[in-house]
């Protein structure tokens, strides 16, 4: 079987129920941008909406591929269902596993760039012609970083951390303009999973690495929650 | 130089300066309170109106024969306050 990295036995399934929840996080949050998009047809919205989207997609990439590692039962549904395409004792797991973990990377690549952008300039942004066309330069930069984060898993949390610097930075011009408490949260909660992801870069020297980059990771996305209540009480 | 209030802003100004007149406002007064010119408060109104966010009544005033025109906010003009309210806390705290 293909892993990207070995993490401890006795976490295995702790880190698919923190994934479950940042997932349920970030399909809120995708869901009220979307709400919002719908109401002022304003394409930030719709932007945001879709990165939060990407985030829970690519979370549910990672349970699914890293659920079929952990349990067998499930391995065994999915050799089941997949034994006719991948032929006799899955010739072509490697192939299940890689596809999964480059969707898991390039989704959540996607919807780094996606916010970063968004998070960029106040008005209207995303709407040139030309500015679109830079983004398409963009996707196939992180279509490669993904293909290679399968050979490198290195690759893919460096440039993770990359826009994710650039993301926390624009939140931090964000709060010294607004200095409001949930601009605050905001820049917090992206520094929280900066910080998991820098993590995760270590974990081929220690694998408990891979426990301190989830918690931290679940705590982003919690301080996420609590930023979404926040403006769902007033 | 200000920013250029979108379409929405202006709406939420003009529901915002009548309940911040306790839920009815002097159509005169509105204009002076939204900073909005005659024709584009008449423009604004005719279409809060139709959304029923905002109702027109006529009140009487002592010692005059002709009743005073008050715009009213509605409590759907009030839900709408509140829920602009928690997109713009939204789009500020996520810098949108």
């Amino acid at each position: 079987m293909f892993r990207l990295f070995f993490t401890p036995g006795w976490f295995n399934g702790f880190d698919l129920l923190f994934d479950s929840i940042g997932l349920v996080i970030a399909l809120l949050i995708s869901a009220y941008s979307w709400r919002i998009y719908r109401f002022n047809k304003e394409n930030r919205f719709g932007y945001f909406s879709l990165a939060f989207l990407l985030v829970s997609l690519s979370l549910a990439f990672k349970i699914f591929t890293s659920g079929v590692l952990y349990y067998f039962p499930v391995r065994e549904t999915v050799y089941q269902v997949l034994a006719p395409a991948a032929g006799a004792h899955l010739k072509y797991s490697g192939l299940f596993y890689r596809a999964g973990f480059f969707f898991q990377m390039a989704s959540m690549l996607g919807a780094w760039l996606v916010i970063f952008l968004v998070s960029q300039k106040s008005r209207a942004r995303l709407t040139k012609f030309y500015e679109v066309s830079q983004i398409g330069l963009f996707v196939y930069l992180l279509l490669l970083v993904s293909v290679v984060g399968n050979f490198k898993y290195v690759v893919f949390y460096l440039t993770s951390s990359v826009l994710l610097s650039l993301i926390v930075l624009n939140y931090y011009k964000n709060y010294i303009t607004t200095k409001k408490s949930s601009t605050l949260k905001v820049m917090a909660s992206f520094m929280f999973i900066l910080a998991a992801n820098l993590v995760y870069v270590f974990v081929f020297l220690q694998d408990g690495s891979y426990v301190v980059a989830e918690v931290l990771m679940l705590i982003g996305f919690l301080m996420l929650l609590q930023t979404y209540r926040q403006v769902m009480r007033r | 130089m200000a920013v250029r209030r979108s379409r929405l802003e202006l709406v939420f100004d003009i529901l915002l300066a009548i309940q911040n007149k306790g839920g009815k406002i002097k159509p005169t007064h509105l204009m002076y309170k939204s900073n909005l010119s005659h024709k584009l408060l008449n423009g604004y109104l005719e279409e809060l109106l139709q959304k029923e966010l905002v109702i027109l009544e006529e009140e009487p005033v002592k010692k005059k024969k002709r009743p005073m025109k008050v715009v009213r906010i509605t409590d759907k003009g009030l839900s709408f306050l509140a829920e602009f309210r928690r997109m713009r806390e939204f789009t500020d705290a996520f810098g949108l």
